[in-house]
């Protein structure tokens, strides 16, 4: 199940330095996604041995602030707990990315100690229709509650993330969206970036420019 | 003497000329004269060693084809021709040489004229670009006939070595220095129009630094490196506001990225040293001020002004231009250090740089460990301060370094010529590094020959004694050797590439140790202060990987990178990795690190960021770290842009066509080797290690 492995990223950990394991496999379907390939054709790409990565990170986690497990979406594995669980053996601390789809499994995670931060994806604001635009999927905006109330009321550092997408999203979504989630959570909005998009519509549209950008930057802050 | 217009008509009308023959000869001189035998006597007696008597005979024969050919209009280089063949009938090939011209064809400065030159990404075409590389192309023929004996010209003709910048053979390759110089001074140079005293203000030492930089630059080949510039800018500051600090930190990164109107409408390749912290070796030096006068503090009690300073101009970095692009000069040189990580606010300052590095690209970070003391020339060149440097510190206006040049070898090709054999390839190395110093020798000599002239000579601002020595130090310069394609002779020797295996690792270290050690006994040999690079080759990967295709085609074709069916062919660049290796940045400096203490001059591991922007505190976690666990002399993140020139605007990442307004009118922006240009002015071999390197993203 594990179909990629790089060992320092800047961008996936504030803060940190950390080694980044993508999973394969996804039940979302967002047009504007990059890691496509691990989501439509993951039995095109070879696994990687688990036991192969923590020997890597033995090697480097003096240099690590943390691992960062990525998908696809990895709470689309049972046995997640295990390979979290050797994973943290090595003495590095896990950031989970999930899309929020199965809380239940998150409730395991946190339950038991294995995951150090979580970054939830929450597509868009929770109303079905427009929930249903960005994922790509009917999705059911119950169980990603569940996982928000589940997250935010656990004591562990998170953040609820959005790709902004123009066309998809105005001013008001995103104020409709900071809405919909709890006060005490950081909030952070990511520019849509065009090229290799899963849907090829979205492939040559126009990004928010940096100012346009800081603005809706903005509304999460204020 | 060229005549006038009416004296050339008066003196074929007096009948002066030696012969009758109605003709017009166009001198070089922009001159009409009328035929005249002698000159071409006068011209080989005074140019080669032939007799008196052959000079005649020669002559005759010439004006005897001259006359049978019916030629109305005969130039002057084409006399010079015919005599060369002349020469060359009877066997006077020494002489022919001497009489040589040298110069370029028509065809060839047509094409010039036109079409851009990409040997240095840091020309621009233009009328300056024209002449610069019109008169780079005489010097070159110049240098390879006259300075270096034939074994050394053959060599680099060959592509068995590189002799750098051969087209500013009267010049030093690069040089070092700090304020103190132009404010204890003023600017006072040899011929100038008027001489300044000291400054007296901030933005008057700013006026002097930029003329004098600029000064160097036509004296210097390469990089013009300035030490612990915002220390020595300390003491004229205290003066100044916030506001106006900021103010004068934005005048100096403009004037700098904006200097493409000097030599060759080429910006002058700046580098400035920064320190968070006071030097040790300048903490208890008197400092000097306005007015050139000593202030009466040491430069240790001016911390805080300097890191003033430092942040001014980390700010003004991380704005970009107006076009929010990074700046390309001056390139900013941090030094990390013990006493770095000791000094109040280290921090902040990391993550600003760090922020910097993220955003722009624009940091290096040097790592002086221990008690290293270092000033760098650019982010390739820099020299370790020994015993007698820290002395000459009390008084840093003697703190002047210069490498008189840069020889690099063709490692490939000395792995194909060895055919596997170990210790045939280490017995040519050592003779391809013998031929290297050979020809630092004569260049030095060319270039002591010129200082010798004094004040009227062509090096008078070199030669000039305000301190009582020459401001080029010559007892302080040193000799450059570089290497170029370790990957890949070390693929060709072992059948492995540096990244494959530990084998083949350690047959790269073998090979750097060797250089390492050959370069330390020529040294005391020769008496020379040699030190190996790690050469930039900006367009020397191209040229040995072009060359090494037309002699040893077989074996190269197997060995290079690049593309090659579109000519997109080059080398690996000193001793880096593979660029497309996939490899994480931790491996990359840990790897790469391991040669860095074997090359004196330093060294620079590239991380390239490709389109994704990181986050500042991590970068610092990295640095820091690079600096505690590796040998890592210097590493420099590079980002990519894409900058419109229909709408102005500058976005992340290399694209075909603007992302915000859609068009292809676009140019890319990233580093070439250690500094950033536009792509458009990329050669052939860059512009195929670009689409080869690694960075450092899945699923992209």
């Amino acid at each position: 199940m594990l179909k990629g492995f790089i060992e320092t990223s800047f961008v996936d950990w504030p803060g940190r330095s950390c080694a980044v394991v993508f999973t394969g496999g996804c039940n979302f379907r967002c047009p504007f996604c990059h890691n496509h390939p691990l989501v439509t054709r993951p039995h095109d790409m070879d696994d990687i041995d688990l036991d192969a990565v923590i020997s890597r990170l033995e090697r480097l986690k003096r240099w690590l602030g943390g691992i960062c497990v990525t998908g696809g979406e990895p709470t689309l594995h049972r046995d997640l707990p295990v390979i979290l669980s050797r994973l943290r053996k090595t003495g590095l601390a896990v950031k989970l990315d999930t899309n929020g789809t199965n809380p239940d499994l998150l409730r395991e995670l946190i339950g038991q100690g294995l995951v150090d931060m979580i970054d939830m994806d929450v597509k868009a604001q929770l109303d079905a229709e427009r929930y249903a635009a960005a994922a790509g999927v009917d999705v059911d905006i119950g169980v990603v509650r569940q996982s928000i109330s589940l997250i935010s009321g656990s004591s562990l550092p998170h953040r609820f993330r959005m790709t902004v997408v123009p066309g998809m999203h105005d001013r008001e979504d995103i104020i409709r969206w900071k809405d919909c989630l709890p006060p005490g959570s950081e909030l952070k909005l990511q520019n849509f970036r065009p090229g290799e998009t899963l849907d090829p519509s979205f492939a040559a549209l126009t990004p928010f420019t940096d100012s346009e950008f800081a603005a809706l930057e903005e509304i999460i802050r204020s | 003497m060229p005549l006038a217009a009416g004296e050339k008509q008066d003196s074929r009308l007096t009948g002066n000329d030696s012969t009758d023959l109605a003709l017009f000869v166009r001198t070089t001189g922009e001159d009409i004269t009328g035929w005249d035998r002698q000159r071409i006597v006068d011209a080989l007696l005074r140019e080669t060693l032939v007799d008196r008597g052959t000079a005649e005979r020669i002559s005759l024969e010439i004006e005897e084809t001259v006359k049978k050919g019916a030629i109305r209009t005969i130039t002057g280089p084409l006399i010079r021709e015919m005599v060369n063949s002349k020469l060359l009938e009877l066997g006077l090939e020494d002489a022919r040489r001497m009489h040589t011209r040298l110069g370029v064809p028509l065809y060839d400065v047509e094409q010039l004229l036109v079409q851009h030159n990409k040997e240095n990404a840091n020309v621009p075409h233009g009328p300056e670009a024209t002449n610069l590389t019109l008169a780079e192309g005489i010097k070159k023929e110049y240098a390879l006939l006259k300075v270096f004996t034939d074994d050394v010209a053959d060599a680099h003709l060959k592509g068995d070595l590189h002799l750098h910048d051969l087209g500013f053979i009267d010049r030093p390759y690069c040089s070092g220095q700090s304020l103190e110089y132009i404010k204890k001074f003023g600017l006072n140079l040899p011929h100038a129009l008027s001489m300044a005293a000291p400054a007296r203000h901030a933005d008057v030492l700013l006026a002097h630094m930029v003329k004098f930089a600029a000064a160097l630059q036509s004296h210097f080949a390469g990089a013009i490196g300035w030490d612990a510039v915002n220390l020595f800018y300390a003491p004229y500051l205290e003066e100044l506001s916030d506001r106006e600090v900021r103010q004068l930190a934005q005048m100096m990164i403009y004037e700098f990225s904006q200097q493409a109107v000097a030599r060759g409408g080429q910006a002058i390749f700046s580098d400035i040293n920064i320190y968070w912290e006071v030097p040790k070796h300048f903490e208890n030096v008197p400092a000097i001020g306005p007015g050139g006068e000593y202030t009466g503090k040491t430069y240790g009690e001016y911390e805080k002004q300097a890191q003033r300073f430092a942040w001014a101009l980390f700010e003004i970095y991380r704005e970009g231009d107006a076009a929010g692009r990074p700046f390309f000069f001056p390139k900013p040189l941090v030094h990390i250090t013990e006493k770095f990580f000791r000094t109040e606010g280290h921090e902040e300052f990391l993550e600003l740089i760090c922020a910097v590095a993220a955003e722009k690209g624009n940091t290096y970070f040097v790592f002086d460990r221990g008690d290293t003391a270092k000033i760098s020339e650019c982010c390739r060149l820099s020299f370790k301060l020994e015993e007698s440097d820290l002395e000459d510190a009390r008084e840093p206006w003697k703190m002047r370094y210069s490498a008189l040049q840069n020889i690099t070898v063709n490692l490939p090709r000395i792995a194909y010529r060895a055919k596997g054999d170990d210790t045939r390839l280490f017995a040519l190395l050592t003779e391809q590094m013998e031929l290297a110093v050979k020809g630092h020798e004569q260049k030095r000599r060319f270039i002591e020959k010129l200082l010798n002239m004094g004040e009227n000579g062509p090096l008078s601002m070199l030669a000039m004694k305000l301190d009582g020595q020459t401001y080029l130090r010559m007892h302080r310069v040193s000799h450059l050797i570089g290497m170029t394609g370790l990957n890949e002779m070390v693929k060709a020797h072992t059948g492995e590439e540096l990244h494959e295996s530990d084998e083949a690792m350690k047959f790269g270290l073998k090979v750097i140790a060797h250089m390492n050690i050959v370069c330390n006994r020529l040294g005391e040999d020769t008496g020379l202060k040699l030190v190996l690079e790690q050469t930039p080759a900006e367009s020397t990967a191209y040229r040995f990987a072009k060359l090494d295709l037309a002699h040893y085609p077989d074996q190269a074709r197997e060995m290079l990178q690049g593309n090659l069916e579109a000519g997109e062919v080059y080398y690996t660049n000193s001793t880096l990795y593979n660029v497309g290796a996939p490899m994480g940045p931790i491996t990359r400096v840990e790897r790469e690190g391991l040669f860095h203490p074997l090359i004196e001059a330093g060294s620079i591991t590239h991380v390239w960021l490709g389109e994704h922007q990181p986050d500042a505190k991590a970068l610092a976690d990295f640095v820091v770290k690079t600096f505690r666990f590796t040998n890592n002399d210097q590493i420099a993140f590079s980002p990519e842009f894409t900058s419109c020139i229909d709408c102005g605007r500058t976005a992340r990442g290399l694209t075909d066509t603007c992302t915000f307004c859609g068009s292809d009118h676009v140019d890319g922006i990233t580093r070439i080797t250690g500094y950033f240009t536009r792509i458009s002015s990329w050669n052939k071999g860059k512009l195929g290690e670009l689409k080869d390197r690694y960075r450092n993203r899945f699923g992209d």
